[in-house]
């Protein structure tokens, strides 16, 4: 390797075979892992299609055919988990958009450049915070200690209205997790935007305050519309992953609490609390296959739609 | 060979947003009602993401007895340690302690250093090798097994039930993070490589004497998510790990929560103890949790920023 002759630059980009073998030598770990964790999985979807006992292992088991969807699909569950998937979700990245978009404008507006980088930090900070620390955060707010009170009631009490118990009211949580979802990623998305921002042209600004403009007027006029491209990426990259829940947050927060189902329920938590307490390997699998299928096509159909109009942002 | 002309571009647009509000400035006389409003949102959005860190943090020094009788306050009065001192002469913080930064250590090392060579790999565009890759690292991102298979394969297949592995192999690569990496890795400018080249340096050498030293800020963005991935993870360690020795911090406060009045799984909450301090333990715990990311956010959320600014132009 060391005495090798000279390489023509030409064929810079051309190694000799045995380069591209020692090279391959450094793709090695990553190849095992992607084969074992995420092709290794899917050749276990098998179990979707069998009557699975531990027993006979994933390959032993007994095929019975389409019966786990079958079992799933007439469940009265499936439409109410379905609909929570689609709804929560259409709801987290509407809220979280928006709330990045303005927050990247009026961050925009701040100049003192110290307080600026002060307060793009705070707001980015609970990105950082896990669903669990989250979910504690809410229980201060919501329920206080020894399940009465909180912070909101307490709130809620001192302007004379009527107090709640939030962990029994199933009507709230889809904008309570739509606030938290904003806490979460609003400053995170505000940064995405603020990059874009950075990209904009002075000179367009200049001239619009040449031309009377108010600081208004160029949030509004000047600097959404060039915003789009961007709020473009992020909604369908959101869409592409439309049908997949946010598990983390949404369990961490909600546990088993079984009252706040019927608004909160999602597939992976749905998923995951059959395969933890019902141990139905077979239709928990087959629920997984649905929802993965299923996803592929949102998935496929947004990379698809983001190529057609962004194609230096795409991957492949 | 110098590196700092490489590492200025990539602060570039940082400068450059420096520079921006100072022309903006000059554009304009008096504050405009729209500046003023933002200056209150954002203010206002920025007490909304600490004040409920804050709570906590009040919480775990105030004492339990207080916090049932007058709720929650800004402020601990009287200030208390109890819940700490209860945590540090228990033996289950350490316990977590070891076992996060076990998974942190070790995952992010793994996890950065499959990522790089993976990526740089990519990178190459070698014929035969690189496009291929670059499919099979992809196609993951569209379609996944699901939660079930996973489950099987790490318990039934590789037999790591209650072992740290269990919790850093599923999430060892990101493949979001390789293609990052990818492209970074093709900005690099072809005139240093090529003269390493001519001198005689082999691929290896090229990429772990040239490559990863010129690439220390996109290794820094890597290590980070990576280390904030791992150490906020516990649905692996809830699936996988189920020896309590074994816990780390975040499936500690899981246990602390799922279980409001099981305190048994508290350090120092003994029979004699039985009415330990449930939530200002909890706060407690939640604090040392977060403590270490709090701590470390100040220097490290430039990387973030970057990371996310890479991947939002490039990804």
């Amino acid at each position: 390797m060391q005495g090798k002759a000279v390489v023509p630059a030409t064929r810079r980009r051309r190694p000799s075979s045995p380069d591209g073998l020692v090279l391959l030598l450094l793709a090695v770990p990553g190849i095992a892992w992607f084969s074992v964790f995420a092709y290794g999985p899917m050749a276990g979807l098998v179990v979707a299609f069998k009557d699975f006992n531990v027993r006979d292992g994933i390959f032993g088991s007994p095929w019975n055919g389409f019966a786990n969807f079958r079992y799933f699909l007439t469940s009265g569950d499936a439409v109410t988990i379905i609909v929570n998937t689609l709804f929560l979700n259409a709801l987290f990245l509407s809220a979280s958009l928006l709330a990045g978009l303005i927050l990247a404008l009026m961050l925009n507006e701040i100049r003192g450049s110290l307080y600026r980088r002060f307060m793009q930090s705070t707001i980015f900070f609970p990105y950082f915070v896990s669903p669990i620390v989250i979910s504690i955060m809410l229980q201060v707010i919501l329920s206080g200690v020894g399940g009465s009170g909180g912070a909101l009631n307490n709130l809620l009490s001192v302007i004379d209205l009527p107090q709640l118990s939030w962990y029994t009211e199933p009507g709230a949580w889809p904008w309570i997790l739509t606030i938290v979802k904003v806490w979460q990623l609003g400053g995170y998305t505000s940064v995405i935007f603020l990059a874009a921002i950075t990209a904009i042209s002075e000179e367009v600004y200049e001239a619009a305050a040449i031309d009377g403009a108010s600081r208004a007027r160029m949030a509004l006029s000047i600097t959404t519309p060039l915003l789009l491209p961007t709020l473009g990426v992020l909604l369908v990259l959101g869409v592409g992953r439309i049908f997949f829940g946010d598990f983390a947050t949404i369990y961490a927060i909600v546990q088993d609490n079984g009252i706040l189902f019927p608004t909160t329920d999602v597939i992976d938590t749905y998923v995951f609390r059959s395969l933890r307490t019902i141990g139905d390997f077979g239709t928990t699998a087959a629920i997984g296959l649905f929802q993965s299928v299923v996803g592929f096509f949102f998935v496929t159909a947004a990379v698809l739609v983001q190529r057609r109009f962004h194609k230096e942002s795409s991957i492949l | 060979m110098s590196t700092t002309g490489y590492n200025e571009s990539l602060l570039d647009h940082e400068a450059r947003e420096a520079d921006k509000p100072a022309a903006r400035r000059r554009a304009r006389r008096r504050p405009e009602p729209f500046t003023v409003a933002s200056h209150i949102v954002v203010t206002l959005f920025g007490l909304f993401c600490l004040i409920p860190l804050w709570m906590i943090i009040a919480g775990s020094f105030t004492d339990e007895t207080v916090l049932a009788r007058q709720g929650y306050s800004l402020f601990p009065n009287p200030f208390s340690l109890a819940a700490y001192e209860l945590l540090f002469s228990g033996q289950s913080l350490l316990n977590g302690y070891v076992a996060s930064l076990f998974i942190t250590l070790v995952g992010t090392i793994l996890s950065v250093s499959s990522t790089a060579s993976l990526a740089w790999v990519i990178a190459r565009r070698l014929p035969w090798i690189s496009r291929p890759l670059t499919v099979f690292a992809y196609v993951p991102m569209l379609f996944h097994g699901g939660l079930v298979p996973l489950y099987l394969l790490v318990t039934q297949v590789l037999s790591l039930s209650n072992s740290w592995f269990a919790v850093i192999l599923p999430i060892l690569l990101a493949p979001f993070l390789v293609f990052i990496t990818v492209s970074f890795f093709r900005q690099l400018p072809e005139e240093i490589l090529d003269a390493a080249r001519i001198d005689g340096a082999g691929e290896l050498r090229i990429f772990f004497q040239i490559v990863l030293p010129l690439s220390k800020p996109i290794l820094a963005v890597l290590g980070l998510f990576y280390a904030v991935t791992y150490w906020n993870e516990w649905f692996m360690a809830l699936l996988f790990v189920s020896d309590p020795d074994k816990y780390p911090l975040q499936l500690i406060l899981q246990n602390l929560i799922a279980n409001v009045t099981n305190a048994t799984s508290l350090p120092g909450a003994t029979a004699a103890q039985a009415a330990a301090p449930v939530y200002q333990l909890r706060f407690a715990m939640t604090v040392l949790t977060v403590g270490p990311i709090l701590l470390a956010y100040p220097f490290a959320q430039r990387f973030f920023v970057k990371g996310i600014t890479l991947g939002a132009t490039k990804g």
